[in-house]
């Protein structure tokens, strides 16, 4: 591994002012998970490491009605998906929580960095996704809100300005939600997606659907959402949803699965998903 | 009566296995200690130009730089074919062409960047069958020069570096005599052993000019061969000490970084030199298990007897088939597996070509060629109408037929008991019952396997015994346990012989200037061999104690015998005396001493085992045995991921005799594991040369959650010259994994793959070509 120096700020101020004079050679960390094993692979090379578990705002979690569900940067994948409110409200987010590496891995890893990654198989962005959730972002110029339909700009890029540090992640709360995860994977453990979904249904009239590992960021199939829009899931709907949900879908070949492997599956889970979202 | 021997004591190497305090190679410090790294080949063939490494020379805290040019030797076990560090040309895309030492590994590793390389580009042989057409270009051209075992047939002029030939019988007249012929063929890609603990080495050399190496190796006495052949240093100045062993699987039977730090500890007198690889050159740069393809022709009657087969096996071993050699010509001669077939003609072909070093893997050769000869019986068997277990039946080799080269079956050969075991655990002949979900699909299937030790003839092994004046012992030999339990197990059959308890012996194993010979830890031999070495040491340490008894006692030699430790009268029990009263020899009533200490001596080499007729491949006693089994196996299939999971498997080998029960089924549950990760998840993924998924993110090994019920059991039809009958059964207990899981697969789904592994995405592709 190279050399680099490493900050631990206590203050996002301080964090952000460390980020700002490195510019494009530092690097946050966080859970590391992501960012120590590109770092040993040589594909990054920071000059700057800016450690911001020392942070201390950035560790709650919280919910309540009117704001809904604020995860903090520092959140555990773990403690997040073992979280009494999560589990209440938004199992989905659990479950895509729970697939995403190891146990261990879980242990470090962040719901937050898990987006800033900015994979497109990002497990846990596609609930994000499906569910409208926002970014809360300081920012030198002050704090802001970001839209996760926003936030996601290519392979490993975000709308992140330089020095701008990712606080929480927002989801609203919803009256009547019910959503599904699901994963194709080559093993069923410790695996990254071939392809992911999330699929919610909202007070029994609207269907979500986002996808990931099928473009270069996890994305929301809309014609299908355009058409289940208000209808009964019956199984002529269902099928023609998951058919659909194809459609938005343009996957590459990768050691992980080929084009035609992932539209499949984004047929089959999708489909999967809307099934069990009838009951 | 047995009171050790038969038993399941704990593993001696437990508490500090499971505690920390075993300590591996990689945990070694030592004062002054330097770090090497290599620079590796970023192209897949290509001929060097220049090594320009004076930048890498001129950086602070670098000690030595290497290429392959300070030691151009070629070397190798059973074929001359490798140098350490590549010397003109490089064969392989990461193989070593120079090599640092320096303070700290981060400086190591920067030099190697500064090492700068002119490569000339040549034409890339991908794939095996390309590799054996008459135009390809050659990755060996000078192989006629190269030395190598005679035994071995090299075809210089292309990239064949041994055709082994069999040939029993007539297959031309068989074929017209059968009354059906059947052509099939199957593959299956390069995997890897990925052991827990990767290659690490450290190297010192003293004033007095002698080499010490500390390894993580199977073989101390292979690797000292290795690198005093390549190094031209003597032996007694050359110590390879293995202090313990991480898992091996093969992977570490042979010699890869040893030899690349020798010469840097040449350049740092005195300064230990350490290479420890990464996950990434554990899969790219020490041994892969060889791709293989294999094509099979059989003939047979109605009545379900197969009278014909003529099968090729071409085998894909990468740049260097130092080993490889003897893998392929171990498929030769196991052609048919473990059937009685009169008629056959195979040809097993080692081929070089630009992937990562082919070498041995748990099986050898055995499961590979396993997956094709064993689908094809259940083809034949459905297109016979006949009962797939009941074909085997039919054709299963049985006491008094006849092996592949002709042997005559021996009379411990337990297959057809294995078959019964196994039905009856699996329930084969009761459906599965089946899930809920309508697109989940059920189904039992069922192979079976048989391997050999692959050896030279007179592989040999060597075991010392001193007896302690308390009465505990030392026994020393060079099988090294790496994971299977060879230090439990052998300890057990000294104890027994002995009547000394297993917890009073220290073993001693893993240094080759304290411990005796031994050929190699490796082929499922170490039971037998060493066990029967141990065997002849203890009847050493038994003759002394029982002269210097009769002595004492005054009792005829012929009246006396070993039991609970004590040398005592066969017929007046109250006359003995202990072991430890003699063990430094016999004191005389006038205080002088007889004989001085008790000190065992045992050395075995397997008896007339002979080579195979050089044309037609047949002899009457080309191995030390024959190990026979096979697994039943019930898994689900999701018909729309193309996800399995493996539900049960139930497995059977004849093991001879099972010194310590509980080892062999951890050995066997380890092999089901092993193969369920053979069949469904692992594939090296090569392109254009490169190894696309060095790494567990995209090379898959089972997790515990993909572990099924598991029902392992033996049998045991002693064999005739192993220690208390045992003979060996590790690697045997893999083999027929693979096919079996690809049986139940067809048996739920009725689409045969001849392919591995069964990733989701070929289930679904073969499931959508069945449809279309």
């Amino acid at each position: 591994m190279n050399k680099f120096n490493y900050f631990k700020p206590s203050t996002l101020t301080e964090a952000s002012e460390i980020l700002r004079k490195y510019g494009e050679n530092a690097h946050i960390l966080n859970g590391g998970t992501d960012l120590v094993v590109r770092i040993r692979e040589d594909l990054l090379n920071p000059e700057a490491v800016v450690d911001i578990k020392g942070i201390e705002e950035l560790h709650h979690i919280n919910y309540n009605e009117k704001e809904g569900l604020t995860v903090g940067a520092c959140v555990s994948l773990s403690d997040m998906a073992h979280n009494e409110a999560v589990v209440k409200h938004f199992p989905v987010i659990a479950d895509s929580a729970e697939v995403v590496g190891s146990g261990q891995i879980r242990n470090l890893a962040t719901m937050v960095g898990n987006n800033c990654n900015a994979s497109p198989l990002a497990d846990t962005a596609t609930p994000l996704l499906a569910l409208d959730a926002n970014l809360l972002v300081y920012s030198p110029e002050g704090n802001k809100k970001i839209s996760i339909h926003d936030f996601f700009v290519g392979v490993r890029k975000t709308s992140l300005k330089t020095g701008e540090i990712v606080i929480a992640i927002r989801v609203p709360s919803y009256t009547s939600m019910k959503g599904v995860f699901k994963k194709a994977s080559r093993r069923k453990d410790v695996d990254l997606s071939t392809v992911c979904t999330t699929v919610v249904r909202i007070n029994n009239d609207e269907i979500r659907i986002a996808l990931g590992a099928v473009a270069p960021t996890p994305i929301r199939a809309k014609k299908a959402e355009g058409f289940a829009k208000g209808k009964d899931l019956t199984d002529e709907v269902v099928h023609q949803i998951a058919k659909l949900a194809v459609e938005d879908a343009t996957p590459i070949d990768d050691v992980r699965g080929s084009k035609e492997y992932r539209l499949h599956m984004v047929e089959v889970l999708v489909r999967r998903s809307l099934e069990e979202l009838r009951y | 009566m047995v009171k050790y021997v038969g038993k399941s004591i704990t593993r001696v190497d437990g508490t500090k296995k499971v505690t920390g305090d075993l300590k591996y190679v990689d945990d070694i410090k030592m004062p002054g200690m330097l770090y090497a790294a290599v620079k590796r080949s970023i192209y897949p063939h290509a001929k060097i130009i220049k090594i320009d490494t004076s930048k890498a020379d001129a950086l602070t805290g670098v000690k030595a730089v290497t290429t392959g040019k300070d030691f151009p030797k070629r070397v190798g076990l059973y074929l001359a074919d490798k140098t350490f560090m590549a010397v003109d040309k490089v064969r392989y895309c990461g193989e070593a062409v120079a090599a640092v030492a320096a303070v700290t590994e981060e400086i190591a590793r920067e030099a190697v960047k500064l090492i700068e390389v002119e490569y000339e580009e040549l034409p890339v042989v991908e794939n095996v069958l390309d590799a054996m057409k008459e135009d390809s270009p050659l990755v060996h051209p000078d192989l006629g020069d190269y030395k190598h075992i005679p035994i071995f047939h090299t075809m210089p002029g292309t990239n064949i570096s041994e055709h082994f030939k069999l040939r029993k019988g007539d297959v031309d007249k068989a074929f017209e005599d059968s009354d059906l012929v059947f052509e099939s063929d199957f593959y299956v890609p390069h995997i890897q052993h990925c052991p827990i603990e990767n290659h690490v080495a450290i190297a010192q050399i003293d004033r007095e000019g002698i080499i010490t190496v500390w390894a993580s190796c199977q073989s101390p006495y292979a690797v000292r061969a290795a690198l005093t052949d390549a190094f031209e240093v003597p032996a007694h100045k050359l110590r390879v000490i293995s202090p313990s062993v991480g898992g091996g699987f093969g992977a570490k039977a042979g010699t890869t970084l040893e030899g690349i730090i020798i010469p840097l500890a040449m350049k740092t007198k005195g300064k230990p030199v350490k290479l420890t690889y990464s996950r990434e050159d554990e899969f790219n740069n020490s041994y892969v298990r060889q791709a293989m393809h294999s094509k099979f022709k059989t003939g047979v009657m109605k009545d379900g007897r197969i009278i014909a087969v003529k099968n090729q096996f071409a085998w894909d071993g990468g740049a260097y088939t130092e080993y490889g050699v003897n893998i392929a010509k171990s498929a030769g001669f196991g052609a048919v597996g473990p059937y009685d077939v009169a008629n056959i003609h195979c040809d097993s072909y080692a081929v070089y070509t630009n992937n990562p070093v082919g070498g041995p893997y748990r099986g050898f050769g055995m499961s590979e060629i396993h997956f094709g000869i064993e689908q094809n019986m259940d083809y034949i068997a459905e297109k016979l109408g006949i009962d797939p277990i009941e074909l085997r039946r039919i054709n299963a080799q049985k006491p008094g037929g006849r092996t592949a080269t002709n042997a005559v079956v021996d009379d411990a050969c337990g297959l057809l008991e294995c078959m019964d075991k196994v039905i009856k655990d699996i329930d084969y002949y009761t459906p599965s019952e089946q899930p809920k979900e309508p697109y989940k699909v059920r189904a039992k299937g069922f192979a079976c396997g048989m391997k050999a030790p692959s050896m030279p003839n007179n592989a040999a092994s060597s075991a010392l015994i001193r007896i302690n004046e308390d009465g505990t012992a030392y026994l020393s030999v060079s099988a090294q346990d790496i994971g299977q339990g060879s230090d439990t197990a052998l300890i057990q059959i000294a104890a027994e012989i002995l009547s000394i308890p297993p917890e009073k012996f220290t073993i001693n194993t893993g240094d080759t200037a304290h411990n005796p010979y031994e050929w190699q830890t490796v082929a499922s031999r170490i039971t037998y061999s060493v066990g029967n070495a141990i065997i002849k040491a203890c009847e050493d340490i038994k003759q002394q104690l029982v002269q210097l008894a009769s002595i004492k006692l005054g009792i005829f030699p012929r009246d006396l015998k070993l039991e609970d430790e004590c040398i005592m009268s066969t017929i007046y029990p109250d006359k003995k005396i202990p072991i430890k009263e003699l063990a430094l020899g016999l004191n005389m009533p006038d205080g002088s001493g007889v004989h001085g200490p008790i000190m065992g001596r045992g050395i075995f080499v397997p008896e007339n085992i002979r080579n195979f007729d050089m044309n037609t491949g047949l002899a009457d006693n080309p191995v030390v045995f024959w190990t026979y089994g096979c697994y039943g196996v019930e898994l689900e299939v999701d018909m729309e991921t193309g996800n399995i999971r493996i539900l049960q498997v139930a497995s059977c080998f004849d093991v001879g005799k099972a010194i310590n029960p509980d080892l062999v089924k951890a050995q066997s549950e380890g092999a089901i594991v092993q193969g369920i990760g053979s069949a469904l998840f692992e594939e090296i993924i090569m392109k254009n040369g490169k190894f696309m998924n060095p790494s567990f993110m995209d090379y898959k090994i089972p997790t515990s959650n993909d572990m099924p019920e598991m029902k392992v059991s033996f049998v045991e039809n002693p064999q005739k010259d192993g220690p208390f009958g045992a003979r060996g059964m590790a690697e045997p207990a893999m083999i027929p994994a693979a096919p079996a899981i690809v049986s139940a697969f067809y048996n739920a789904t009725g689409v045969k793959i001849n392919e591995l592994p069964l990733t989701p995405e070929r289930v679904i592709k073969a499931l959508k070509g069945k449809n279309n």
